[in-house]
């Protein structure tokens, strides 16, 4: 009963645990905006800085704060005054030289306090020098070190400047393509299985020379849970996009591919409205599910990883990483793949449940 | 012929109840389906009427509405399963 039932409660458990741990761990302070974004060089500037998710009031008396330009090239703020606990004044005095051989440098704005612990904004300013001139920049640029920077205590998921609390749909998102995958490779299985017991017909027979269809009904009803998921993933995928890329379809590789590919899945419904005989239709369906596989590992492993893709771990990067997904986020992001997964194959076994019914009940009552 | 078509009556008539009540359950479903999705919709449009408010609060709305459209997703499916039983069960009384 247990081992018969339990991975259904396991799957319920796991999503539970997603949606709680997903949704309750706070985000890392960041910086969300700097005004002005881009100054002249030899000016004192004062810029108003926006934090996220910051207690700015508390952690006040050791506020520092950077611009650098490299691990050697650092400017520290000489004046900075709290506004409230989202927002500073932080003024600089940016010398006449930059110490570089560009006319426009980026310089990341560095904010560190011990309550909130080190935060940055990358190519939060730019600044523009009139004439280069290394020499008198090395003289006037001041040999300043950022040392002893302080972390924020507590678990908490990265900050990223333009998703922010978006990167939470890791979990409600990226989980449902892996479980469509592994639902569709399911499929492959149960289809590879009817076609290899097809071939040794008269060994596994059921009663009078008929070929039990379960196998192939477990493949309709997975590829069914697997294109529901895929649909509810670009669905999810294009609000997320909407907010984050700007549009809802931005033409990406990935979301063509994908879309492609739920296509080819979507044609497999139709085959099968195409033939009455349930065996032949069953032999047909079985043979382009596995088709279908073969074409959807070119189009999501293989195209969107030759080219420039907005997703994440695409042009040549093998997978995500570094602050896309670091090791708190991988502690949710796992089993959301688990949960998701083991919820498809319970939607899908219902689906299987309810065809092979079907057949019972109309075979038993003509 | 008379006797058993009156024995059948009720027998008839059971049959036109329970034929009906199904039916009566898979429209509310698909009441509730409309309703739920139409409500989601409102909901969206209300929002994209300025990128404000899906961006407020750290984007955290995004989230929201894409938990959102899992489920309604997931529900829709329900009622699509439910949907399949009632026509089951249906064809199953037909044929007792």
């Amino acid at each position: 009963m247990i081992l018969k039932h339990g991975w259904k409660a396991l799957g319920a458990a796991i999503l539970i645990y997603t949606f709680v741990a997903g949704l309750l761990i706070p985000l890392k302070t960041g910086v969300q905006s700097i005004i002005p974004q881009s100054i002249q060089s030899g000016r004192n500037v004062s810029f108003r800085v926006q934090g996220y998710n910051t207690q700015y009031l508390a952690g006040a008396p050791e506020m520092r704060a950077w611009l650098k330009m490299d691990d050697d090239h650092v400017l520290a703020a000489f004046q900075i005054l709290v506004q409230n606990d989202r927002e500073l004044k932080v003024g600089f005095q940016i010398p006449f030289f930059l110490p570089t051989d560009k006319k426009v440098q980026d310089f990341t704005l560095i904010i560190d306090n011990p309550v909130d612990g080190a935060h940055i904004l990358p190519s939060a300013v730019f600044v523009t020098q009139d004439s280069i001139n290394m020499a008198l920049a090395k003289m006037y640029w001041p040999p300043e070190k950022i040392e002893g920077l302080h972390e924020k205590a507590g678990i908490s998921f990265p900050f990223r400047n333009i998703l922010a609390e978006t990167i939470r749909n890791t979990y409600y998102h990226v989980p449902l393509w892996f479980a469509m995958i592994l639902l569709f490779l399911g499929a492959v299985f149960y289809s590879g299985r009817h076609l290899f017991r097809l071939s040794y017909r008269n060994k596994i027979t059921t009663g009078e020379d008929r070929m039990t269809l379960d196998d192939d009904r477990m493949s309709l009803s997975l590829i069914r849970t697997g294109v529901l998921f895929g649909i509810l993933g670009l669905l999810t995928g294009m609000v997320w996009a909407k907010n984050t890329w700007g549009a809802y379809w931005s033409g990406d590789i990935k979301q063509n591919m994908t879309a492609i590919c739920l296509l080819i899945y979507m044609a497999y419904f139709v085959l099968r409205q195409a033939y009455e005989d349930p065996e032949q239709r069953a032999r047909i369906a079985s043979v382009y599910a596995l088709f279908a596989f073969a074409a959807m590992i070119p189009l999501l492993f293989v195209i969107p990883r030759l080219t420039d893709s907005l997703h994440p771990g695409n042009g040549g990067n093998p997978a995500m990483g570094g602050e896309d997904l670091d090791n708190t986020m991988r502690m949710v992001f796992y089993p959301a793949i688990i949960g998701w997964t083991l919820l498809g194959l319970w939607m899908s076994q219902i689906s299987f449940r309810i065809e092979r019914l079907k057949e019972r009940w109309l075979e038993s009552g003509g | 012929m008379i006797f058993c078509t009156l024995k059948n009556l009720d027998e008839l008539k059971n049959r036109a109840t329970f034929g009906r009540q199904p039916k009566l359950m898979s429209k509310r479903f698909f009441l509730l389906a409309f309703f739920t999705t139409a409500t989601f919709f409102r909901g969206m449009a209300q929002a994209s009427q300025g990128d404000d408010f899906m961006r407020s609060m750290g984007k955290m709305y995004v989230v929201v509405a894409a938990i959102a459209i899992v489920f309604v997703g997931i529900v829709a499916f329900l009622i699509y399963l439910d949907r399949k039983l009632t026509k089951l069960e249906n064809q199953t009384k037909h044929n007792d």
